[in-house]
C-alpha cells in the first residue's frame, strides 16, 4: 500500500511540474495584461510603466526563472488586479469552495448510494422508476436554469431563502441544492448499475439461502463489491467541485475558486491564475491519493 | 439535551440570521454587477471603482452636472480662473476635512496629482491628461495654480476626474481610502461586501442615507430579484429582459454609443462609396425594440446628445439598400474589389445581444453585395483589432465597439477615435486632425462650434464610421427610495443624491 502511494506521489509531482511549465507559458500567450488592466486609451508610457512595475517587460524565460524561484519559496507573487499576494486571494476563495464541495459531495454520496442501492434491489418497481426519472432529470438539468428557477421560486415568490450571498447558514441552502442535483443524478445511476450486477452474484444467492435479510445483503455484502466504479465517478465529480462550481458561484455570488479563476483568466491576472491552478492541482492530487487508498481498502487485489 | 431540542435550536438560530429583508431605516443596500478589485481613489474613473468611491468617499475639485444644465460645478474648489499662459488658479473651499480629521489644503491637491502621474503606481486618471504636462504651485493653503503645457482649455473639467487624497497617502495603492467625501469605508470583505458609513463631520450637507452596503452579483436576474425580494434597494445595470416592473425599473440613456469603426487603410474600405454603402445597408430602426431595448436612440455622433458641441442638424443615414447596391456597383466599375472579404469583429458580452446585433449587421451587409462574415472575440482579442498598432496583412476589418462618454466634452472621444494619431482611429484626414486640435485648444461657443463641425464632417463628408446607437441602461430602484438613475449612473452613484419617500 505504501509503495502504491509512493508511486502515485512521484507521478503526481511530475504532473505538477509539467502543469506549472505549461500554464505559465500558455497564459503568456493569451494577451498583454497591461492592455486589459489599463483603459483602452492608456498611453504607451502608462503601459510600459505597468509592465515594468510587474516585471512583465523582462524576457519570457527570465520571468519563468523568477517565477520558479519564487514558487520554491511558496511565493506566487502579487495579484495584478487586487495588489495583494496571489496566494492569499486564492486561499480566501478556497475557504468558501472547500466546505461547499465537501458538504455537497457528502450529501450526494449518501443519497446516491442509499437510493441507488434500493432502486437496484427492486428493479423495475415504482421506487426504481422514480429514482431513474429523478436521476435522469438531475443529470441533464442545466445548472444555470435550475439556479435561476430556484431563486425565483424559493426566494422571490415564497421568500423562504435568501437569493444569494454567504452571510448565514440559510444562504448555503440553494447553492448546495443546485450543486447537488447533477452529481446526484450521475452517481445514483452508476450505483444502481453496479449494484445490479453485484446482486446477481453467487455469493448473494448464498447469503439469501442462508436466510440473511435484505438490508444486510444490500449494504453489508453487496455494496462493498459494487463500490469500485462508484468511487471512480465520485472522484471525477469531486475534482469538478474542487475546480469550483463556476455557474453556481457566479449566480449565487459565492466567492469561490471557480469564479475567481474565470475572472482572473479574463483579466489576465497571471499570478492568481497560476496560484489557483497549482493549489487546485495539489487538492486534486490529494483527493486522487485518497481514492487510491479507498480502492486499496475495498479491493485487496489492488492493495497487494 | 435531546436531538429534537438541538434541531429546533439550529432552526431558530438560522432563522434569526436570515436574509436582510427590506430595511425601514436610513440604511440601504446596493447590488452591483462587478466587484471592486481595488478601492484606490486614483482609480475612481474606472466604473466599478467609481460607483462606490467617487464623490462618496473621495471628492474632486470640480463636478459635472449630469442632472441639470449647470455644466461644471464647484466641489472642493469654490472657484477657478484662467490666469493666461496655460495657468489656471483654483480656490479651495475652506474648512474641509478628510475622514482622518486632517484639513484639506493645496498641498493635498498637489500630492494627489503627484500620485496620479507617479511611475510607482498605475493610476487610471492619468490617461485623461495624455501628453499634457502639469505643474502645480501652492500659493497658499486654499489656493493652487496649475500650469498646463500645452495649454489645456478644459483643465477645470479634467479636474472632475481626479480625486483628492491627503498628503500622507503613500505612493502605492491603498486599501483604506481617506477622502473628504460624506462617507467613510467602514468594512471591506473581499468577495462579499463593502460598507460605507456617513461622516458626522462632513463639510457639506448631510446626506439622507446613513449607511450603504454594497454587494456584488454578476447575474442581472439575481440583482433584480434581490430588489424584488427586499434584499437590496438599488440594482444598477440590469438587462431589459429582467426590467419588467414599471414601478421600480428605470430606463435611461447610459452614455454608451455603439458604432462600427472602419479601418480605411484596407480595401475596399478606403473608398468613400463603399463606406456610404455600408451605412445605407444598415436598417438601424429594425434593431430597436427587437434585439436592443426600447428607448435606444439612433446615433449621429460618437458622443451622447448631452455632450458639448452636439450637432442637432445631423440625421442618421437612411436605410436604402438599392442605393447601397448602386454605390457598390459604381465603386466596382472603378476597380474597387467590393468582393474582398470583410470581417465584422465584435466583442462577446460587450452589450446585451451583441451577437444577434453582429449577425444582423452581417446579413444586412451581404444583402447589398458585401462579402462579410462575423467574428465574435473576447475582450483581449477585440482590443488587438480595435487599437493600434493594427495587425499586419489583415483583411478588411470593421470593428463593432461601444464607447462611453459621460464627461460632457468630446475631447475624451474625438482624439482617440478620429485623429490620425488616435489609438482607435481608422481615419487619416488632415482636416479632422486640425478640427480636433483647434477645438481642444479653445473654450466656450467657439469650442462647441468646432466640435459640431467635426461631427458633421466625419459623418457626412468622409463617412469615417457607421454610427449606430445611443444605448439605454436599466436599473431597479426599491419602492422606498426617491432616486432616479442618470446618464452618469454607469460611472458613479452618489449616495447623497438618494432620498427616502
Amino acid at each position: 500500500m505504501i509503495k502504491l502511494i509512493g508511486q502515485r506521489a512521484i507521478a503526481s509531482l511530475l504532473s505538477l511540474l509539467g502543469l506549472m511549465v505549461l500554464v505559465f507559458f500558455l497564459s503568456r500567450l493569451t494577451g498583454d495584461p497591461a492592455v486589459l488592466f489599463l483603459p483602452i486609451d492608456a498611453t504607451e508610457a502608462m503601459k510600459a510603466n505597468f509592465r515594468a512595475l510587474h516585471g512583465l517587460d523582462a524576457p519570457l524565460f527570465e520571468q519563468f526563472g523568477r517565477y520558479v524561484w519564487d514558487l520554491l519559496q511558496f511565493d506566487f507573487g502579487q495579484s495584478l488586479r487586487k495588489a495583494r499576494p496571489a496566494i492569499d486571494v486564492v486561499m480566501e476563495a478556497y475557504a468558501w469552495t472547500l466546505p461547499l464541495a465537501l458538504i455537497t459531495l457528502s450529501l450526494v454520496v449518501v443519497a446516491a448510494i442509499v437510493l441507488g442501492s434500493l432502486a437496484a434491489f427492486k428493479i423495475g418497481g415504482f421506487f426504481d422508476r422514480m429514482v431513474s426519472i429523478i436521476s435522469l432529470i438531475g443529470a441533464s438539468a442545466p445548472d444555470f436554469w435550475v439556479a435561476i428557477v430556484a431563486i425565483v421560486v424559493f426566494s422571490i415568490n415564497l421568500g423562504w431563502l435568501p437569493t444569494s450571498g454567504v452571510g448565514t447558514p440559510l444562504h448555503w441552502v440553494l447553492p448546495i441544492a443546485v450543486l447537488f442535483i447533477r452529481p446526484f443524478g450521475l452517481i445514483v445511476q452508476v450505483v444502481r448499475g453496479s449494484m445490479l450486477s453485484a446482486l446477481s452474484a453467487a455469493y448473494v444467492k448464498t447469503a439469501r439461502a442462508k436466510g440473511v435479510k435484505n438490508l444486510p445483503i444490500i449494504f453489508v455484502h453487496t455494496l462493498r463489491n459494487a463500490m469500485l466504479p462508484v468511487i471512480t465517478v465520485i472522484g471525477d465529480q469531486a475534482a469538478a467541485m474542487l475546480n469550483g462550481a463556476v455557474i453556481v458561484e457566479t449566480i449565487f455570488g459565492f466567492p469561490g475558486i471557480g469564479k475567481l479563476m474565470i475572472d482572473s483568466i479574463l483579466q489576465r491576472d497571471f499570478n492568481v491564475v497560476l496560484a489557483a491552478i497549482m493549489v487546485t492541482a495539489v487538492a486534486i492530487f490529494i483527493m486522487n491519493m485518497l481514492i487510491d487508498i479507498a480502492y486499496g481498502l475495498l479491493d485487496p487485489r489492488i492493495r497487494h | 439535551m435531546t436531538i429534537k431540542h438541538i434541531l429546533i435550536g439550529a432552526l431558530l438560530a438560522s432563522t434569526s440570521m436570515g436574509p436582510a429583508l427590506a430595511q425601514d431605516n436610513t440604511d440601504i443596500t446596493v447590488v452591483l454587477s462587478e466587484e471592486l478589485d481595488l478601492v484606490e481613489p486614483c482609480m475612481a474613473t474606472r466604473s466599478n471603482i467609481g460607483r462606490v468611491i467617487m464623490q462618496n468617499i473621495s471628492e474632486t475639485l470640480t463636478e459635472l452636472d449630469v442632472r441639470g444644465n449647470k455644466g461644471l460645478m464647484p466641489r472642493l474648489a469654490d472657484s477657478w480662473e484662467d490666469k493666461g499662459d496655460g495657468t489656471w488658479q483654483f480656490k479651495l473651499h475652506p474648512g474641509v476635512t478628510f475622514s482622518d480629521g486632517s484639513a484639506l489644503d493645496a498641498n493635498d491637491v498637489k500630492h494627489s496629482f503627484d500620485r496620479v502621474f507617479s511611475d510607482q503606481l498605475t493610476c487610471e486618471s492619468a490617461r485623461y491628461f495624455a501628453d499634457t504636462e502639469l505643474t502645480f504651485t501652492v500659493v497658499d493653503d486654499t489656493t493652487i495654480d496649475v500650469k498646463a503645457e500645452p495649454a489645456q482649455p478644459i483643465l477645470p473639467l479634467l479636474m472632475s476626474l481626479v480625486t483628492i487624497v491627503p498628503s500622507e497617502t503613500p505612493m502605492e495603492f491603498v486599501r483604506d481610502p481617506i477622502g473628504t467625501g460624506p462617507y467613510v469605508m467602514s468594512e471591506w470583505t473581499a468577495g462579499q461586501q463593502i460598507v460605507l458609513e456617513r461622516r458626522d463631520d462632513y463639510w457639506g450637507d448631510q446626506p439622507a442615507v446613513a449607511k450603504a452596503t454594497y454587494l456584488f452579483r454578476s447575474e442581472p436576474a439575481v440583482r433584480a430579484g434581490m430588489v424584488a425580494a427586499g434584499e437590496a434597494d438599488i440594482a444598477p445595470q440590469i438587462t431589459e429582459d429582467v426590467a419588467d416592473n414599471r414601478d421600480t425599473d428605470f430606463s435611461y440613456p447610459n452614455s454608451e454609443t455603439v458604432y462600427i469603426r472602419i479601418d480605411q487603410t484596407v480595401e475596399p474600405m478606403g473608398d468613400l462609396r463603399v463606406r456610404q454603402a455600408l451605412n445605407a445597408a444598415i436598417e438601424r430602426e429594425a434593431f430597436i425594440g427587437t434585439v436592443l431595448a426600447d428607448g435606444t436612440e439612433l446615433a449621429t455622433a460618437i458622443v451622447p446628445p448631452t455632450t458639448l458641441g452636439w450637432n442637432a442638424d445631423l440625421v442618421p443615414p437612411a436605410y436604402d439598400p438599392d442605393h447601397a447596391r448602386e454605390l457598390l456597383a459604381a465603386a466596382e466599375a472603378d476597380g474597387v474589389n467590393i468582393k474582398a472579404p470583410v470581417e465584422v469583429i465584435a466583442r462577446t458580452e460587450n452589450f446585451p445581444h451583441v451577437t444577434e446585433v453582429g449577425e444582423a449587421l452581417v446579413q444586412m451587409l451581404n444583402e447589398v453585395g458585401f462579402n462579410a462574415s462575423l467574428r465574435m472575440v473576447e475582450v483581449a482579442e477585440h482590443e488587438q483589432y480595435y487599437s493600434k498598432p493594427y495587425p499586419d496583412g489583415r483583411p478588411a476589418q470593421v470593428v463593432v465597439a461601444q464607447h462611453d462618454n459621460s464627461r460632457g466634452d468630446p475631447v475624451f472621444s474625438a482624439y482617440f477615435k478620429y485623429h490620425s494619431n488616435g489609438t482607435q482611429s481608422g481615419v487619416n484626414d488632415p482636416k479632422v486632425d486640425t478640427l480636433i486640435e483647434q477645438a481642444t485648444a479653445t473654450t466656450g461657443d467657439e469650442r462647441a462650434a468646432l466640435w459640431s463641425e467635426l461631427f458633421a464632417y466625419v459623418q457626412n463628408d468622409i463617412v469615417a464610421d457607421a454610427l449606430l446607437f445611443h444605448m439605454v441602461g436599466h436599473s431597479r430602484v426599491g419602492a422606498r427610495l426617491d432616486f432616479t438613475p442618470t446618464i452618469a449612473t454607469n460611472q458613479q452613484l452618489q449616495l447623497s443624491e438618494i432620498n427616502f419617500k
